[in-house]
């Protein structure tokens, strides 16, 4: 590739002023010499030029207002889930400290006998409750959120 | 070549305060970022996707993406940078969707004095060819157009936001460059505007 060649593919890149130093310096030593490169630099760096002032298209301007709406919504159903989240845990450990106190009492009944079937009998429900308590709470705040 | 500093100096960018209050998901910090990037982010979107509705889209999902994603951002990142990857990101699912639209590469005039008013005439319907052509262009050579000359950004920072090798940055910026300068001669022969 002549020396023609290779300044002729940096042209576009020096008036793009993506060029480092010592390729610049060589682009600007050649179109002293070449009328054709410095005719095709002069275009681009017009072009250039032209580019950095093309009008920028107009924004709706209720844009910003329906984009926070839309953010703060977001933000307020993922609050809502991480609430739901540590309410089920919140529950479901009352729940297995509230089946652990029936313990005493069972073994004082039964000497301690049947101790799976307790722990079935108690837990199960126990954290069914406690998740149907998180849905219900859920669910109120996503009403009371959307009656607001 | 184009004046850098000039053009670019007063671009408005996101103060590291905001950023630290965006990350406690303060809802003025967001309303105050929201509006500083409106203009330079819809810009962008609106010359990648073309459509005003897509554009108006994105922009409300890329804020999203960011109020969800604020936790993973690194703040000795630029903001800019990191702000418009997930724009192009939503964008390019976007086109990737749509059908016709193609991801692939393919294909300072000074005035010494006040313009009359032929010269404003010309200059002005100048500028419609430069943006009528500039939208036929393919999607990232429009991108790349547009984050160096609009947007200001240096090789690195376009190669951050597109997620593309310096490489082939450079190439794309001077393949968009050398056809968009082929295209406005060949219509500023037709329409005589030379």
């Amino acid at each position: 590739m002549t020396t023609h060649e290779t300044i002729r593919q940096l042209l576009a890149l020096s008036a793009a002023g993506l060029l480092d130093a010592a390729d610049e310096r060589r682009v600007r030593q050649h179109v002293h010499e070449c009328s054709e490169c410095a005719t095709a630099l002069d275009e681009l760096a017009a072009l250039s030029a032209d580019l950095c002032r093309l009008p920028a298209p107009s924004a709706p301007p209720d844009l910003l207002a329906r984009t926070e709406a839309r953010v703060a919504a977001d933000l307020a159903a993922q609050a809502g889930l991480r609430h739901s989240a540590l309410l089920a845990v919140a529950a479901g450990l009352f729940a297995w400290m509230a089946a652990l106190t029936t313990w005493g009492l069972y073994r004082f009944l039964t000497g301690g006998a049947g101790w799976l079937a307790w722990l079935v009998l108690t837990t199960v429900p126990a954290y069914m409750a406690a998740g149907a308590v998180a849905v219900m709470f859920a669910s109120r705040r996503r009403l009371e959120r959307s009656v607001l | 070549m184009i004046d850098q500093a000039a053009h670019f100096e007063d671009v408005p960018v996101a103060e590291p305060d905001e950023i630290a209050r965006l990350r406690r998901r303060d809802s003025a910090a967001l309303a105050s970022v929201v509006a500083r990037y409106q203009h330079r982010l819809y810009r962008y979107l609106r010359r990648l996707v073309r459509e005003p509705a897509a554009a108006d889209d994105l922009f409300q999902q890329t804020w999203l993406n960011v109020a969800r994603q604020i936790g993973r951002y690194d703040s000795r990142r630029g903001f800019d940078t990191w702000l418009f990857a997930i724009a192009h990101n939503a964008a390019m699912d976007l086109l990737r969707r749509k059908t016709g639209e193609s991801l692939e590469e393919s294909g300072r005039a000074l005035a010494a004095a006040e313009p009359d008013a032929l010269s404003a005439a010309m200059a002005s319907e100048r500028t419609a060819i430069l943006a009528s052509e500039m939208a036929g262009l393919s999607a990232p050579y429009r991108e790349v157009l547009t984050l160096r000359f609009e947007e200001g950004m240096k090789l690195e920072e376009i190669a951050e936001v597109t997620r593309a090798p310096l490489s082939t940055v450079k190439s794309r910026v001077g393949r968009a460059l050398e056809t968009l300068r082929e295209q406005m001669t060949a219509r500023y022969r037709k329409e005589d505007l030379l």
